[in-house]
């Protein structure tokens, strides 16, 4: 029988007290893939930005790690870390460019007929959409929709009161609807 | 999400968002060496030089030979000292065991200092 997995917190004491190395990197690979998917949506699905902010969120993680109180999730802690260093990049670089193709979209040109297509012809079309988005609205929906989290870890995360996360929600939302309204079903 | 306060009921896009979202959160990045090239960037570790270690134990030792040789008469009559006061009392177990203990106490304490200070 396999022993149980140490938890996030016994690893982070590891690291603290005697700056275990093996430990930090288990939780490297424990996290590595939410971060880093975190990371694709917030850049639209640059793969090569987002892994250069996932490492130097990790990088940050480690110099920071005492200053981690285990008041929220190691999770959150790191996404919140990784807003960061995605918001500090943005500043660097000005705006990340906006898709040519800034009009409504059309609802998936190759998904005819079969529902599983269609389905995958959506989620194209809601990450093409999603890139229109500012970075705090965009960041608000990956934050609630795709980490799961509740509005006010989303606003722990964001460094921003409740009501402006789901002040930021409405308007992705709105957004959203406008671009993919060719989606939305027939009344 | 606890998303109560929204208007979700029947609502495509909300739909959508969350299938989405559990699609994104099914959907595992591999590894690929990127811990290792995290772990690779990280800072070295704060090791003393190997050469303090034992540099510091020859310092110990050369202060006590020092000592030793700065005020031998001292040394010499403590030595006496403790003889005399010893052949001139009984000695029990527990003047024994304070003789074992307490220079071995104060050598142990000596010797976790000069550890910590290394």
């Amino acid at each position: 029988m396999s022993p149980p997995p140490v938890s996030d917190a016994a690893l982070i004491a590891r690291v603290v007290v005697s700056d275990d190395r093996h430990a930090f990197g288990e939780l490297v690979r424990r996290h590595q893939s939410a971060v880093r998917a975190t990371l694709r949506k917030l850049t639209s699905g640059n793969t090569a930005l987002a892994d250069d902010l996932a490492q130097e969120t990790f990088l940050l993680a480690y110099r920071n790690l005492k200053s981690f109180r285990q008041e929220a999730r190691f999770s959150t802690w790191l996404y919140r870390i990784a807003y960061n260093a995605f918001l500090a990049d943005t500043r660097k670089m000005k705006e990340l460019p906006l898709p040519e193709d800034a009009d409504t979209l059309a609802p998936g040109e190759v998904a005819e007929g079969r529902s599983v297509a269609r389905s995958a012809a959506m989620s194209i079309d809601l990450e093409r959409a999603m890139a229109v988005l500012s970075n705090a609205e965009r960041a608000a929906i990956v934050q609630c929709y795709h980490n799961d989290l509740t509005h006010e870890e989303a606003a722990g995360v964001l460094g921003c009161p409740i009501g402006t996360v789901k002040t930021h929600i409405l308007r992705a939302k709105e957004k959203l609807k406008a671009r993919l309204g060719a989606w939305a079903p027939e009344h | 999400m606890q998303t109560k306060d929204l208007d979700t009921a029947n609502d495509w896009l909300e739909q959508a968002l969350r299938a989405d979202g559990a699609e994104h959160r099914s959907n595992y990045i591999g590894d690929d060496g990127f811990a290792g090239r995290v772990m690779a960037r990280l800072p070295q570790p704060a090791t003393l030089p190997a050469w303090r270690r034992p540099a510091i134990a020859l310092l110990w030792l050369c202060v006590a030979a020092a000592a030793v040789l700065g005020v031998p008469g001292l040394f010499d009559d403590a030595f006496r000292g403790a003889v005399a006061l010893l052949v001139g009392h009984r000695i029990g177990v527990v003047d024994v065991i304070a003789l074992l203990v307490i220079p071995s106490a104060a050598a142990g304490g000596m010797l976790l200092y000069a550890a910590r200070v290394a």
